[in-house]
């Protein structure tokens, strides 16, 4: 019918328009900087240049965001997976005075946004003198309630007869836990960890305020900064390159594992 | 190998009781079956004695210890799932060997008890196999020869028929009966199905709301129910019950009135009976459809079943009260025919107002 | 003796949770009542406070940039998330299927949601960009004078409403196709036996079953937009003239740039406030339509 076909033709075009930008971008991280600084429409007349790139990959500033990024990424996804996988068995499996109670308020924590405790944070990092530290950048991400609410979803779906096997087999909690249960709890921790991962790397707000000194800037606090001052910048082609090669890593990661991203935000949506 | 002995257990959820002081003993090496229907508590007894509920009140022993208070993997208790509970990820080796490991028996103990039970079990080949790659049949005895090799004093077995199809189903029967035979374990069998129940067990509980209803060998269950719900719950087709008057007959026996005005001269003795409203029990095969004068009433056919081994008649009675007659396989009976009915007055059962059951003397 | 062994693995299992719980008291519990407390003092980096009781929040209240920044974030979820609910149900019935473009369809859409908000700035600055962005690049191309969006006082907001379209259109479409295969076969094949055009397929069929997701991709857009923060600030800087400025751009100047943390966190208790409270009314309607 002509009616599907006109509302799937408006979205292709829609998803065209999705993709100039990153184009637009990409066309200019491959043109000469001078050229662009004397007239940015010199983008169409075809003459390219890897000199941005090659300019990136000297210039040290990029690989030190980028590296205390997958630093702090992996680190804050280590500590969120190993704390939400315990913690969820706990909840879903254990009994202990209290449990429901905790389990409402940590389910609570989920309705707390960033703004009400950055603050507090940011001073007690101060007092501590902790700031501009992996630990400062990491700690924060590890108390986020979703990935306990997760696991504890997906523990509490596991049957509960193996449990009942193993206890007459003479194993305990632990042995339970990180034998027999944790081994099929993977689909989740690969959605957490993933969904971890991408929160962390593209975190904006903390990292900016404790992070302050350039060597631990990560990788989206950088661009950021040289944002800050393109203006009188003659590097238009150098600054996006920079942006090209800090969208990169995500759109690729995306690409491979986009079954689980599409999966992590959806149900972080949820919650 | 050792007994099990159940002493004024019970157990409670909130204001619910569950189980309700309940006693029971168990001698070493029988095979007992707990039937009943859902909810009846079979199986929370069966996890209460393995440790996976809790006792309010009450002890358990099994041999000459008491376990209540022991953590289920120091109970010497093995048992068999339902639903398996197998370890998913695990290889059918590694699920046997999980146990044992924890009890830190060594590693060639540990080989030669597998090997032992996968003869017996006839499973060789599946022992690399991870749990989601077999069939349910294959599940269910990997589900037992883990509970073998752990050389249990007791086995606990949770209606691991009820997940298996008809045929599977009468095969794993036979093998576990055949594994009794050759272990000489104690076995406690739960299950609500009562064909299972007579065809296994040594000892039948038949339990109902959370109480034994009768303990007793499959026939002393079958033939001398002590309770209405015993009867009615054990035997297929469902034995009939019609409400009767009853007074005494000459020779002291009770003699019960049909609906109909048929006097059946049952041999339970009256003096035995409560005064009140009686129920008469007629087990189907007591109940012959007959050409000729030996007819002790008449009745309608309404509904004929052909088994193939028998026939069983639905029938309907001059007074409006229905039950099942039975006929040779081959029968010549259709819906609608008027036929007579002789019926076996000497196997009769009366029950009376509390559902109590009463039979003729035991010879 | 039963109830011993019951409760004697207690505290040990405590230990699963406890990890976990240390962290979240620690970063989240304890932060949430000093930022509560902290907006009842009047206080700055220097650690020099006093106890000012709720004269922050009044001073919020008359602060003139401070309700311009309420306003302005009220337009801007306004701006966004009508279109985002709406486009992002449409991309999700469209693309519904199981053939290979829908697919790539769906991955163009969704891929520009995992980039972060700099990058995404980045390449939209050089979108709107009068001197040098693609709009203004194409606008000379076609002879005409490019607009400084950016710099526009009407145009700003709008600006960056666009850019957020762009960036968190996935979200709301994956929500949406979820919801979609959630609803039974079979319901479309008794339509279809019972005539039903598409159209009314779509409206009594389709649309009422994911009623739920609607309410849900509504609140959490909602809870999303309040927050905006980064493409204000890379952007436009609040500007021009704090006509871009949303509240979490003031907290965090008001913590940051002026270092008055009693009131920034005053600010954002407010915010917090309004959050919560978007979020019930949302809750309070879907189930009213008894949908919860």
């Amino acid at each position: 019918m002509t009616r599907s076909r006109l509302a799937i033709a408006l979205v292709g075009l829609a998803a065209m328009l999705m993709l100039v930008p990153l184009l637009w971008v990409l066309a200019l991280s491959l043109k000469a900087n001078s050229e662009l600084m004397a007239d940015t429409a010199s983008v169409f007349n075809g003459r390219f240049t890897l000199d941005n790139y090659r300019n990136l990959f000297g210039n040290g500033a990029v690989f030190r965001w980028i590296s205390n990024s997958l630093i702090v990424s992996f680190g804050m996804t280590a500590g969120v997976l190993i704390l939400a996988s315990l913690a969820g068995y706990g909840f879903a499996r254990l009994e202990f005075r209290g449990r429901e109670m905790l389990f409402v308020i940590v389910l609570l924590g989920l309705a707390v946004p960033e703004q009400a405790v950055i603050i507090a944070r940011h001073q007690m990092f101060s007092w501590l003198g902790m700031h501009n530290s992996y630990p400062a950048l990491i700690l924060p991400g590890l108390s986020a309630p979703f990935g306990v609410f997760l696991m504890t979803q997906y523990f509490r779906a596991i049957p509960k007869d193996i449990d009942e096997a193993a206890l007459l087999d003479g194993a305990s909690r632990f042995t339970i836990f990180w034998r027999l249960l944790l081994p099929l709890t993977i689909p989740a921790q690969a959605t957490l960890g993933i969904f971890t991962f991408l929160h962390a790397w593209n975190d904006y707000w903390w990292p900016l305020i404790s992070a302050t000194n350039k060597e631990m800037f990560t990788l989206t606090v950088g661009i950021a900064s040289t944002q800050m001052n393109f203006a009188q910048t003659e590097g238009l082609g150098f600054l996006m390159a920079q942006a090209v090669f800090a969208g990169a890593p995500m759109l690729i990661v995306y690409l491979f594992f986009q079954k689980y991203i599409v999966q992590a935000v959806a149900g972080a949506a949820g919650r | 190998m050792a007994g099990v002995q159940l002493a004024e257990v019970g157990k409670a959820y909130g204001a619910v009781t569950v189980i309700e002081r309940l006693s029971l003993a168990i001698p070493a090496g029988e095979f007992v079956v707990f039937l009943g229907p859902s909810g009846c508590g079979k199986s929370t007894l069966l996890r209460m004695i393995a440790g996976l509920e809790t006792v309010d009140s009450g002890a358990i022993h099994i041999g000459d210890r008491r376990v209540d208070t022991l953590p289920p993997g120091k109970r010497g208790v093995a048992m068999v799932f339902q639903h398996y509970a197998l370890y998913p990820h695990l290889s059918v080796r590694e699920n046997m060997a999980f146990g044992l490991r924890n009890l830190r028996v060594p590693a060639d103990e540990i080989a030669s008890r597998i090997a032992s039970a996968v003869a017996s079990l006839e499973i060789e080949g599946l022992l690399e196999r991870k749990p989601g790659q077999l069939s349910g049949g294959q599940r269910q005895r990997i589900a037992i020869a883990r509970a073998i090799v752990k050389q249990p004093e007791l086995f606990l077995l949770d209606e691991p028929l009820s997940n298996l199809d008809a045929a599977l189903r009468v095969r794993t029967r036979l093998e576990l009966a055949q594994l009794h035979r050759r272990l000489g374990t104690t076995m406690i069998f739960v299950t609500h199905d009562q064909v299972e129940a007579m065809t296994l067990a040594d000892r039948i509980v038949v339990l109902n709301a959370g109480g034994i209803e009768q303990v007793g060998t499959p026939m002393e269950i079958y033939l001398r129910p002590r309770t209405q719900f015993v009867a009615t719950f054990v035997g297929a087709p469902r034995i009939n019950l019609l409400p009767v008057e009853v007074k005494a007959g000459a020779t002291g026996n009770a003699l019960a009135r049909l609906g109909d005005g048929t006097i059946i001269g049952t041999e339970v003795p009256f003096a035995a009976l409560p005064s009140g409203g009686a129920m008469l029990g007629l087990r189907a095969e007591t109940v012959c459809v007959t050409a000729g004068d030996e007819a002790t009433t008449h009745g309608t056919a309404e509904i004929v079943e052909r088994l193939g081994e028998r026939t069983l008649v639905h029938t309907l009675l001059s007074d409006g009260a229905r039950l099942v007659a039975e006929d040779a396989g081959v029968s010549a009976v259709r819906p609608g025919d008027r036929i007579g009915l002789a019926i076996d007055a000497a196997a009769a059962h009366l029950f009376d107002a509390a559902g109590i059951g009463h039979h003729r003397e035991a010879r | 003796m039963a109830a011993a062994m019951r409760t004697r693995g207690d505290w040990r299992n405590a230990l699963f949770v406890a990890p976990y719980l240390l962290v979240f008291v620690v970063m989240l519990v304890l932060p949430l009542a000093m930022g509560m407390w902290l907006s009842t003092t009047k206080s700055d980096l220097f650690g020099t406070e006093r106890w000012v009781g709720l004269a922050n929040f009044v001073r919020l209240f008359g602060d003139a940039i401070f309700l311009q920044t309420v306003g302005n974030t009220f337009v801007f979820v306004l701006l966004t998330v009508p279109f985002l609910t709406l486009a992002g149900l449409g991309l999700a019935l469209v693309l519904n299927r199981q053939e290979r473009w829908a697919a790539v369809l769906r991955t163009i859409f969704f891929a520009s949601t995992v980039l972060s908000v700099t990058v995404v700035t980045l390449v939209w600055r050089l979108v709107f960009l009068p001197d040098g962005g693609l709009l203004g690049v194409t606008a000379e191309a076609l002879g005409k004078t490019p607009i400084a969006f950016l710099n526009n006082e009407k145009l700003a907001m709008p600006a960056i409403a666009i850019t957020t379209i762009w960036w968190c259109i996935g979200l709301p479409m994956v929500l949406f196709l979820a919801a979609l295969q959630q609803v039974p076969r079979d319901l479309y094949e008794a339509a279809a036996l019972d005539n039903a055009s598409r159209w009314t397929t779509l409206t009594r069929i389709t649309l009422p079953a994911i009623r739920r997701t609607f309410f849900l991709v509504i609140i959490v857009e909602v809870i999303l937009q309040f927050q905006l923060f980064g493409q204000a600030q890379l952007m436009t800087l609040g500007g021009p003239n704090n006509a871009t400025r949303p509240i979490v751009l003031f907290i965090y100047e008001t913590g940051w740039r002026q270092w008055e943390l009693g009131y920034a966190a005053a600010a954002a208790q407010v915010l917090f406030a309004m959050i919560l409270i978007a979020a019930m009314i949302q809750y309070r309607i879907s189930s009213r339509k008894g949908v919860a």
